[in-house]
C-alpha cells in the first residue's frame, strides 16, 4: 500500500484521535503541572502536584485497593471463565440460550448492574441476601459500610459485570481447537484435567492472554461500580484510584483539578507498566507481519 | 489473541470467511451410555445455577419495582405482594425518562456509526501497511484503550465549554467516537488481517483503486467482523456513564446519569430508578441473545484466535 492511500485511508481516524485523544491527554499532562481551576488557565508549581499525591495516605490506599481488586478479578475471571466456557461449549441445542442468557449482566450498564446488585446485600433497601445470609448463619455482617463486607461486594459485582465477557471470548477461542488433537490426546489415555491443563489451555494462551489483558484494563478503572455499591467508599478505604481522582478533582468542594491530573499521568504510567509485556507482542507481531 | 502475544496460527486451519462463520460445526457424536447421561445432567443442573446466579440481581429488581411502593425497600423483605406497576407511571409521569432514553440511543446508535465510518478504512489501512507508523499506531491503540477516562473526559469538559457545546449530544457523541476509536481499530485491524492480501492484488490488477477493493471486497467479506465490532461500540457507547456524567448536565444526560442521580434520593425515587433500569434492560436482554451468535462467531473467525 502506497503512502498517500494510507493517509487517505487510516487519515481521518488518526485526525480524530489526535484531537479529541492526543490533545486532551497532553492538556491533562499539563496541568498535572499546575495549579488550575476551571475555565482559567493555571499557574506552573512544579511537582507539587505529584508530591501532594505521593504524601496523601489516601492515594496510596487507593492503588492497594485498585491492584489487589484487579489481580482477584483477573484471577477469578480467567479460571470461572475457563470452566463456564467448557461447560457451555459442551452444550448443543441449548447452547445459544444459555449463552443469551449468561450475557445478561454483561450487556446492562455497569452503573445499573451495580444498583441492582445493592439491593441484594444493602440492609436500607430491604437486601434480600444480606437477609437471608443472616438467617442462615445469624451473622449480622455491614455489607455496606464495614471495610472487608464491602470489598467482597464490589469484587463480586465486578465479578458478575465481567465473566460473560470472559466467557464469550473464551468459548470463541474453543471454536479453533482441532477436535483431532483431543481425540489424540484421549487416545493416549489422558485424563479429563490433564486434557484440559496440557492440551487445550496451552492451545488458546492466547485467548487468555487476551482476557487477561482486557480485565486488567478495566478493573484498573473501577468507578461505576463503587457509586451504588460503596457509598462510604472514603471512610472505609474503598476507594479506587478513578474514585479519587473524581472525588478530588470534579467533586463539590475538592475542585483540584491539577492534583486530580497528576494522579491520571500517575494512573497511566501504572496502566502502561501492567501491559508491558502486551505491548511488546503487539510491536513484535507487526513487524514480523 | 495472535496479534497480542505473538503467538503463532495454528498452521492448515482454513480461515472462515464471511457465512462460512455463521454455519453451525459438524456435531461430535454424543458419547452413549448411562455415565454419559448422568454427566450431562450434572452440568446441566451446575449451568442452570450459574444462570440463576447470574440473573438473581435483574430477577430481584423486577420483584423490586412491580412492589407496591411502600413496601419495595422495607427490611426484611417482601416475597409475596400484589403486583403493582405504580414505579412505571411515576417514572413516566413525573421525568423525562423518555428523552433520556432517547438521549441513549441517539448517541449510541450515532457514535457507532461514526466509529464504523472512521474505524474500517483505518484498520484496513494498518493491517496492508507494514511499518513502524502501524507499529506505533497499534501501541498507541492499546495504550489509549487502557487510558483512564478522566485524563481525557476532564480536558473535554473544559473545551466544550469553552466551544459552547458542553450539554450537547454532540459533544458525547464526539468524546464517544474517539475513546471507541482505538478498539474499533484494533479488533477491525485483525478481521483484516486474516483475509489473504493476494485478493487485494488481484482486484486491484482488474482496475479496482484501494477504496474500491475496501467497499467492494472487503467490507462484504468482512460482514461477521463489521457486525462483531459495531455490536462492541454499541454496548461500549450505550453503557459509558463516565463521559456522559461529566460532559452533560440538565439537557441531555444518558439514562445511567439518571438512574445514578437518583441513587442518593428518597425511596419512591430509587423505585424509578429501578423501573428506569427494567425498562433499559428488558431490549438489551433481546439484544444479548440475537448478538451472542454473532459475537461467537465473529471472534472465533479474526480477532482471538490463540
Amino acid at each position: 500500500m502506497r503512502r498517500r492511500e494510507f493517509a487517505v485511508l487510516a487519515g481521518p481516524s488518526i485526525l480524530v484521535m489526535v484531537g479529541l485523544l492526543v490533545l486532551p491527554l497532553v492538556r491533562t499532562i499539563e496541568w498535572s503541572f499546575q495549579k488550575v481551576d476551571y475555565g482559567s488557565p493555571g499557574s506552573f508549581v512544579g511537582l507539587d502536584n505529584y508530591q501532594e499525591a505521593f504524601s496523601d495516605p489516601r492515594f496510596g490506599k487507593a492503588v492497594i485497593f485498585t491492584v489487589i481488586l484487579t489481580l482477584i478479578v483477573t484471577a477469578v475471571l480467567l479460571v470461572a471463565g475457563y470452566v463456564l466456557a467448557v461447560l457451555v461449549n459442551g452444550l448443543h441445542r441449548a447452547k445459544p440460550y444459555v449463552l443469551g442468557l449468561l450475557l445478561v449482566p454483561y450487556v446492562i450498564p455497569q452503573i445499573v448492574g451495580a444498583t441492582m446488585f445493592s439491593w441484594l446485600f444493602n440492609p436500607n433497601y430491604g437486601g434480600v441476601l444480606s437477609y437471608l445470609i443472616e438467617k442462615l448463619t445469624g451473622a449480622h455482617i455491614l455489607w455496606m459500610s464495614e471495610t472487608w463486607p464491602n470489598r467482597v461486594v464490589v469484587s463480586l459485582d465486578v465479578i458478575w459485570a465481567m465473566l460473560p465477557f470472559a466467557m464469550l471470548i473464551i468459548v470463541a477461542g474453543l471454536q479453533g481447537v482441532s477436535d483431532e488433537m483431543i481425540e489424540a490426546a484421549r487416545i493416549d489415555g489422558a485424563s479429563t484435567l490433564r486434557l484440559h491443563l496440557s492440551v487445550i489451555v496451552p492451545s488458546i494462551r492466547g485467548v487468555l492472554g487476551f482476557v487477561a489483558l482486557i480485565s486488567i484494563m478495566d478493573v484498573v478503572r473501577t468507578f461505576d461500580a463503587l457509586v451504588p455499591l460503596s457509598p462510604q467508599a472514603v471512610q472505609i478505604g474503598n476507594e479506587s484510584i478513578m474514585l479519587y481522582i473524581y472525588n478530588v478533582a470534579f467533586q463539590n468542594g475538592g475542585q483540584n483539578l491539577g492534583l486530580g491530573s497528576a494522579i491520571d499521568v500517575l494512573l497511566i504510567l501504572l496502566i502502561v507498566v501492567l501491559l508491558l509485556p502486551f505491548i511488546r507482542g503487539v510491536a513484535k507481531e507487526t513487524r514480523a507481519g | 489473541m495472535s496479534t497480542l502475544t505473538g503467538a503463532t496460527e495454528s498452521a492448515g486451519e482454513a480461515v472462515p470467511l464471511a457465512d462460512d462463520v455463521l454455519q453451525p460445526r459438524p456435531r461430535r457424536r454424543r458419547a452413549g451410555g448411562e455415565g454419559a447421561a448422568g454427566r450431562r445432567f450434572m452440568v446441566g443442573g451446575l449451568l442452570l445455577l450459574v444462570c440463576w446466579a447470574m440473573l438473581s440481581p435483574v430477577l430481584w429488581t423486577a420483584m423490586v419495582v412491580t412492589k407496591p411502593t411502600s413496601i419495595a425497600f422495607i427490611n426484611p423483605p417482601q416475597f409475596t405482594y400484589h403486583p403493582s406497576l405504580d414505579a412505571f407511571v411515576n417514572l413516566w409521569q413525573t421525568t423525562d425518562f423518555y428523552s433520556y432514553l432517547s438521549n441513549t440511543v441517539v448517541v449510541a446508535v450515532v457514535s457507532t456509526l461514526f466509529a464504523l465510518l472512521l474505524g474500517v478504512p483505518a484498520a484496513y489501512a494498518l493491517s496492508r501497511f507494514p511499518s513502524w507508523i502501524s507499529v506505533v499506531l497499534l501501541v498507541a491503540a492499546l495504550v489509549f484503550r487502557a487510558l483512564p477516562r478522566f485524563a481525557v473526559v476532564l480536558p473535554m469538559y473544559d473545551i466544550s465549554r469553552s466551544l459552547g457545546i458542553y450539554d450537547t449530544k454532540i459533544a458525547v457523541v464526539a468524546a464517544l467516537v474517539a475513546i471507541n476509536q482505538p478498539f474499533s481499530i484494533w479488533l477491525l485491524r485483525n478481521f483484516f488481517a486474516e483475509i489473504p492480501q493476494q485478493l487485494d492484488e488481484a482486484a486491484m490488477l482488474d482496475g479496482c483503486s484501494r477504496v474500491q477493493v475496501l467497499w467492494r471486497v472487503m467490507v462484504p467479506l468482512m460482514g461477521p467482523g463489521i457486525l462483531t465490532a459495531g455490536i462492541f461500540m454499541f454496548l461500549f457507547a450505550f453503557q459509558e456513564y463516565l463521559t456522559a456524567l461529566i460532559l452533560t448536565d440538565v439537557h441531555s444526560p444518558t439514562v445511567p446519569v439518571f438512574i445514578a442521580t437518583q441513587l442518593g434520593q428518597t425511596l419512591p425515587l430509587l423505585q424509578q430508578a429501578g423501573a428506569a433500569s427494567m425498562l433499559l434492560t428488558l431490549p438489551v436482554i433481546a439484544f444479548a441473545f440475537i448478538a451472542q451468535r454473532y459475537l461467537v462467531a465473529g471472534l472465533s473467525a479474526g480477532s482471538v484466535k490463540g
